[in-house]
C-alpha cells in the first residue's frame, strides 16, 4: 500500500515538473496541482477533500487561501457540491448534500470534480476523482476475530470485490493502530478479510470498549471507505489526573496545606503586630489631643 | 520512508474520521475514544442533511460534525481545564532526526513566530568527546511537576488535567520567572511588539492556539491543542518528513505519527525511552527514543553551533 | 543638663537649607532620573527589546539592581533592631541614617521591579490571580511588609524630634512646619507617650529582623528554587544575607561620612563611629567571604557538568575580570584597609565604603546574569545576538537613574528631618553626664 502510494506520488511529481517546464515557458506564474480525494465513513457520511499544492523553489508546498468549488458530474452550476478555501495545510473539506442525489444516483461511477480560482500566483486549476460506490462491512467474533468485506455497486447489486487492500485497526487519537503486527490484508475472493486482535489489554474506557475500524485508504477507485464497530476488548484503567491535587505546580488557591498554613500564620503574625501599632499611633495621638 | 504527502493525507483521513464516527454511530457516545470532544460535545439538535452511499439522505447532528462546520470557541476556562480523561504524550525517535527542521517551520508558521526565535529548537549534541553526535529536536517538555508552572506568580501558565502546559498571554504580567526556572529553554519571551497580519493580531489571544503572541509575554511550545481538539495532530508531528514525532494519548497506550501507529508502552520499552533531565524530578510528558541505528551520517551544516554536550 | 548645650545640640542637628552644592547635587540627581524615566518611556512604548536582554539572558542589571536595593536595605535592621536590642549605643546617631537607606532603598526595589516587568500595566494581575506558591508573590508580600515595619521605624523614634522641630517655625519655614505639625503635633512628651513609644520600637525591633532575614531569603529563593547551575545553592539565603549586611553596612559608611562633611556633624558622627562601623565591616566582609568560599570552592572542587560551564566563566572565562573585581573591591581590599586602624579614619573608611558597595553592586549582576547564560541545554536556534548580554542605553540610564532616585529620597529626608535623631542625642548626653557626675 505504501510502496504504491509512493510510486504514485513520485510518478505525478515527475508528471507536474514535465508541466511545470511547459508551463513555465509561457507564464510565470507557479502552477497549482488540485486534487480531490473522496471520503466515506461508516458507509453513511461521504464528503471529498481538495487538496491545493504547488512546488516553490524545488519543494512541494500545501497553498492556503485557494477558492475552490466542487462538482459532481460535470462543471454546472446546477451540480455544485459546495465551495470553500483551504486551510494552512492546502486542504478543503465539503460534506456531500442531498442535492447530490440525482447525479450521483445517475452513475455507478460519480465523478467529482474540484475547480481552483485563479490568483495572482496561481491560474485556474482543476482535480477530479470518479469513485466507484462501495462500502465496508465489518464483523467480529468473539473469540477477537475481525472479518471486513468489502462490497461495490454493480448495477444494483453490492459485489465483493477482490484483491484489495483493507486496514484492520483500533481507533486512536490522531492515528490508528493495527490490531496486529500485520498492518493490511487483501481482499479474497468473497471481498473478505480477517484478522486477530493481538492488543492484549490495551486501555479501552470504563466499559472496557474499544472501536475497531476496517478501512480502505486512498484507492485508485474506491477512494477512502471506513467502517467501524465498538467491541469490549479494551482493558479498563482507571486515571485521576493531579489537577485538583494541592501541589506547587496546582492553579491559585489550590497551594499545599502545609505552605498555606505556614504563610498565612507568618503573615497574619507580623500584619497583627503592625495593626497593633497603627492603634498606638491612634491612641498617641488622642492622647497628645 | 514515507513522503510529508502521504502522512499528511493518512493523519487528515484519521482525524475527521475521529469527528465524524459518532455521527454514523448511535450507541458510541459513552466511548471516549470515538470523538476526542466527546466530552465537551452535546448534541446540538440542529441536524444536517447529506448524501449516503446508497443514494438517501441522511441526517447527523452538527454538533458532531466536526471539524467541518465550526468549532465552537473553547472559553478561556475551558481551555484551562483542558480535555477531560486524556493524558498527552509526545515521543521523539533521535534516530530519525536528521535536522530538516520542518517540525520548526510548521510551527513557526503556525504561532506566527518570528525574529529568529523557536519554540521548537534542534540541537546538535554530543554527550562526550567519544560518543555519537546527534540531533535533539525539543518541543516544551509537559512537565508534570513543571518548575515554570510552580513559579508563576498570576497563574498565567498553567497545567492542565490533560497534561498540557499553556500559557494565557492576556494574564502573563512578563517577569519570565517561568524562564529562569524552565531547565530545558524551552520559553521565549516577545520582547517587541509582533509583526502580525491585521486578521491574526485583532482576534482574541486564544491559550490553546497561543496566537496572536502579544508584546512583554512569555510563549512556547502548546502541543497544540486546538489542533487536537479537532482531532488532528501538533503541526510538529504532521510537518515532520521523516516521522521523527509521535503524538498520543497515554490513556489510549498509542503515539502516531500520521502515518505510523505504535503502541506506546511498547514502543518505549523496546527501544530504551528515556526523558531528559530525569534527575530534576520534572516528570516531562515528552519521551525520547535513542540515537541508534540511524541509516544517514549526522551533518551540521552550521558552522557556528559548536556540537555540544548536553 | 543646662539648657545652653542642648540648645546647641537642636541647632546643630536641624536640618538645613541646601547649600550651593547640594543644589547642584540634587540638580544633578533630579537630571540622571530625568535621563532614566525618558530611557523608561522608551521602553514602555518599545517593549523590553529595548534592552540588551533576550531569551538566555532574560533578566539583567533590572534584577541585580533589584537584589542590590534589597541587600543595602536590610542595614535598616542591621543598624537600627539588632544593636539597639544588644543594648549598644554608640550607634544611636546611626539609626536614622540607616532607616532612610532601608526605606529608600525599598522602594526603589519595588520600582525596579516593575520596570523589569513586561507588562506593568498587569501588575494588579498580582493582587487579582495571585499564587502563593510563588516565590515572587513571597517577596511581593515581604517586601510591602518591610517597607511598612521599616516606615514604622522610622517613624517612632522621630516623633520626639517632630516636636522639637514645630518649635523652629521660623527656622524651618511655614512649609515644613505644617509637614510637622501634620505628623507629629500630637507629640507631647508626656510620660506614658514616652511609654508606648518606647514600648513600640522595642516591639518593631523585634520584628524587623525575622522580615529582613525574609526578605532577603525570599530574594534568593527566586534564583535558589530553580535548577540553574550557580542558583541551585542551599546557601543562597545565608549567602546572600551575609552579603546584604557587608553592602548595607558598607552604604551607612558612605553615608555617614558624607552627612557628616555636608552638615559638619563631626561632633555627632565622630571618629570612633568609624572606627566601630570599620570593625563591623571587617567582620562582615569575612562572614561573606565565608559563604563564598563556600559557595564556589565546594561546588569547583566536584566540576560537576552543568557547573563547570559557569564556575570556568567566573573565575578564568569572560566573566573572569568582573568576578575577581567583584571579589577584590567588596570583600579583599576593605577588609586589608579596615583590618588597621588607621584604616578606620574616617577617609579611608569612606573609600572602603565606596568599594564595598561598588564591588557589591557588581557582585549582584555576577549572581544574576552569568547563570542565565550557561542553561543546561546548550544556546541554540537563536539570533547569535541572544547569546551575550550588555545592557542597552536605557538600561544603564534607567538602573543609574534608580541609584539616583533612591540618594535623592535620602538627601530630601535630610532637607526635611534631622538625619541624626535630635531627642535621643540629648538624653544619652544627659545620661552620660549623669554617669560622670
Amino acid at each position: 500500500m505504501k510502496m504504491k502510494m509512493h510510486s504514485r506520488l513520485l510518478f505525478s511529481a515527475l508528471l507536474l515538473q514535465l508541466i511545470g517546464i511547459a508551463a513555465f515557458a509561457q507564464t510565470a506564474k507557479n502552477d497549482l496541482s488540485l486534487s480531490v480525494s473522496y471520503f466515506n465513513s461508516n458507509n453513511q457520511v461521504q464528503y471529498l477533500v481538495a487538496h491545493a499544492k504547488s512546488k516553490i523553489d524545488g519543494k512541494f508546498q500545501m497553498i492556503p487561501n485557494i477558492n475552490v468549488s466542487f462538482y459532481i458530474g460535470s462543471e454546472s452550476p446546477s451540480n455544485l457540491l459546495g465551495k470553500g478555501v483551504t486551510n494552512n495545510k492546502g486542504e478543503c473539506l465539503v460534506l456531500i448534500p442531498p442535492a447530490a442525489k440525482s447525479e450521483w444516483n445517475k452513475s455507478a461511477k460519480p465523478g467529482f470534480i474540484v475547480v481552483s480560482q485563479a490568483t495572482k500566483q496561481f491560474d485556474e486549476s482543476k482535480g477530479n476523482f470518479d469513485v466507484t460506490k462501495a462500502k465496508i462491512q465489518i464483523d467480529t467474533a468473539a473469540d477477537k476475530k475481525i472479518t471486513a468485506v468489502l462490497l461495490e455497486l454493480k448495477d444494483t447489486a453490492w459485489t465483493p470485490v477482490k484483491d484489495v487492500d483493507v486496514r484492520i485497526a483500533v481507533k486512536r487519537l490522531g492515528g490508528d493502530l493495527d490490531v496486529a503486527e500485520t498492518p493490511t490484508y487483501a481482499t479474497d475472493s468473497l471481498g473478505m478479510v480477517s484478522a486477530e486482535y493481538k492488543r492484549d489489554s490495551l486501555p479501552g474506557d470504563a466499559k472496557g470498549n474499544i472501536t475497531i475500524v476496517a478501512k480502505v485508504e486512498d484507492n485508485d477507485l474506491y477512494g477512502n471507505l471506513s467502517s467501524e464497530k465498538i467491541v469490549s476488548w479494551g482493558k479498563y484503567y482507571p486515571y485521576k489526573s493531579e489537577f485538583d491535587k494541592r501541589t506547587l505546580f496546582a492553579r491559585r488557591g489550590k497551594s499545599p496545606i502545609w505552605l498555606e498554613l505556614i504563610a498565612y500564620s507568618i503573615v497574619a503574625a507580623v500584619w497583627a503586630v503592625l495593626f497593633y501599632l497603627f492603634g498606638q499611633i491612634r491612641k498617641l495621638k488622642r492622647l497628645g489631643i | 520512508m514515507k513522503t510529508n504527502d502521504t502522512s499528511r493525507r493518512d493523519f487528515i483521513a484519521a482525524g475527521l474520521l475521529a469527528g465524524l464516527t459518532v455521527a454514523g454511530c448511535k450507541s458510541s457516545k459513552s466511548n471516549p475514544f470515538d470523538s476526542l470532544a466527546d466530552n465537551q460535545v452535546k448534541p446540538s439538535g440542529e441536524m444536517v442533511k447529506l448524501l449516503g452511499v446508497n443514494g438517501e439522505v441522511i441526517e447527523v447532528d452538527k454538533a458532531f460534525l466536526k471539524p467541518v462546520p465550526d468549532l465552537p470557541p473553547i472559553s478561556n476556562e475551558m481551555a484551562r481545564r483542558g480535555i477531560a480523561g486524556k493524558k498527552f504524550v509526545m515521543v521523539i525517535d533521535l534516530s530519525r532526526c536528521k535536522s530538516v527542521k520542518a517540525c520548526q517551520t510548521a510551527c513557526n508558521h503556525a504561532h506566527q513566530i518570528h525574529g529568529g526565535q523557536n519554540w521548537i529548537k534542534i540541537y546538535p549534541l554530543q554527550e562526550a568527546e567519544h560518543t555519537a553526535p546527534y540531533w535533539q529536536p525539543t518541543t516544551c517538555m509537559h512537565c508534570d511537576e513543571p518548575p515554570c508552572v510552580k513559579v508563576c506568580p498570576v497563574d498565567a501558565t498553567f497545567k492542565r488535567q490533560d497534561g498540557i502546559v499553556l500559557i494565557d498571554s492576556d494574564r502573563c504580567i512578563g517577569c519570565r520567572f517561568c524562564m529562569a526556572a524552565c531547565p530545558y529553554s524551552t520559553r521565549v519571551f516577545n520582547w517587541e511588539e509582533l509583526e502580525l497580519p491585521k486578521e491574526v493580531a485583532e482576534k482574541p489571544y486564544s491559550c490553546e492556539t497561543s496566537v496572536p503572541q502579544k508584546k512583554g509575554t512569555v510563549g512556547k511550545c502548546d502541543f497544540c491543542p486546538d489542533m487536537v481538539r479537532k482531532g488532528g495532530l501538533p503541526h510538529c508531528v504532521s510537518a515532520c518528513p521523516n516521522g521523527v514525532f509521535m503524538f498520543g494519548d497515554m490513556l489510549e497506550d498509542t503515539v502516531t505519527n500520521g502515518a505510523e501507529t505504535f503502541r506506546f508502552s511498547d514502543l518505549v520499552k523496546d527501544k530504551a525511552g528515556y526523558r531528559l533531565m530525569e534527575d530534576l524530578g520534572t516528570k516531562p510528558s515528552v519521551y525520547y527514543l535513542p540515537p541508534v541505528n540511524r541509516n544517514f551520517p549526522f551533518e551540521n551544516k552550521e558552522p557556528q553551533t559548536e556540537t555540544k554536550k548536553s | 543638663m543646662e539648657s545652653i548645650a542642648k540648645q546647641k545640640i537642636i541647632e546643630d542637628l536641624l536640618p538645613q537649607k541646601f547649600g550651593k552644592a547640594g543644589k547642584i547635587w540634587v540638580g544633578a540627581l533630579l537630571f540622571i532620573c530625568a535621563i532614566g524615566f525618558f530611557a523608561y518611556y522608551r521602553q514602555l512604548s518599545k517593549g523590553l527589546v529595548v534592552t540588551g536582554m533576550r531569551d538566555y539572558a532574560s533578566w539583567g542589571i533590572y534584577i541585580s539592581n533589584f537584589v542590590f536595593f534589597v541587600a543595602i536595605s536590610l542595614v535598616g535592621s542591621l543598624i537600627t533592631a539588632v544593636l539597639r536590642l544588644s543594648d549598644v549605643h554608640w550607634s544611636t546617631p546611626l539609626t536614622r541614617i540607616a532607616e532612610i537607606i532601608a526605606v529608600s532603598a525599598i522602594t526603589f526595589a519595588s520600582i525596579i521591579i516593575i520596570v523589569d516587568m513586561g507588562r506593568p500595566d498587569r501588575f494588579y494581575n498580582l493582587f487579582l490571580h495571585g499564587r502563593l506558591q510563588s516565590p515572587i508573590v513571597w517577596d511581593v508580600i515581604v517586601i510591602t511588609t518591610y517597607f511598612f515595619v521599616s516606615l514604622l521605624l522610622l517613624y517612632f523614634p522621630m516623633l520626639p524630634d517632630l516636636a522639637i522641630l514645630m518649635k523652629f517655625k521660623e527656622k524651618t519655614g511655614a512649609g515644613l512646619n505644617k509637614i510637622y505639625s501634620f505628623l507629629g503635633a500630637f507629640w507631647k512628651n508626656t510620660p506614658v507617650q514616652i511609654h508606648i513609644s518606647e514600648k513600640a520600637i522595642n516591639l518593631l525591633s523585634v520584628t524587623i529582623i525575622p522580615v529582613a532575614f525574609a526578605i532577603h531569603t525570599v530574594t534568593s529563593w527566586l534564583f535558589a528554587t530553580t535548577y540553574r547551575p550557580g542558583w541551585d545553592s542551599t546557601n543562597f539565603g545565608a549567602y546572600f544575607i551575609s552579603g546584604a549586611f557587608l553592602v548595607g553596612a558598607g552604604g551607612v559608611v558612605v553615608a555617614m561620612f558624607v552627612f557628616r562633611k555636608a552638615y559638619h556633624l563631626e561632633k555627632y558622627i565622630t571618629d570612633s563611629h568609624f572606627d566601630k562601623m570599620g570593625k563591623v565591616l571587617v567582620l562582615l566582609a569575612l562572614l561573606y567571604l565565608y559563604f563564598n568560599v563556600n559557595e564556589f570552592l565546594v561546588p569547583a572542587f566536584k566540576m560537576k557538568k552543568p557547573e563547570e560551564e559557569h564556575l570556568l566563566g567566573l573565575f578564568t572565562g569572560e566573566f573572569a575580570t568582573v568576578f575577581w573585581f567583584a571579589i577584590t573591591t567588596a570583600m579583599i581590599i576593605p577588609i586589608l584597609i579596615l583590618l588597621f586602624k588607621k584604616g578606620r579614619k574616617p577617609l579611608p573608611a569612606f573609600v572602603a565604603g565606596c568599594l564595598v558597595v561598588i564591588g557589591s553592586w557588581f557582585k549582584r549582576y555576577l549572581i544574576v546574569t552569568p547563570t542565565l547564560l550557561h542553561p543546561f541545554l546548550p544556546m541554540q536556534d537563536v539570533p547569535a545576538s541572544y547569546r551575550h548580554y550588555f545592557p542597552s542605553w536605557e538600561e544603564w540610564a534607567i538602573a543609574i537613574g534608580s541609584l539616583a532616585g533612591a540618594l535623592l529620597i535620602i538627601t530630601l529626608f535630610a532637607r526635611i528631618f534631622p538625619i541624626i535623631p535630635i531627642q535621643e542625642t540629648i538624653t544619652e548626653t544627659e545620661q552620660h553626664e549623669n554617669e560622670n557626675a
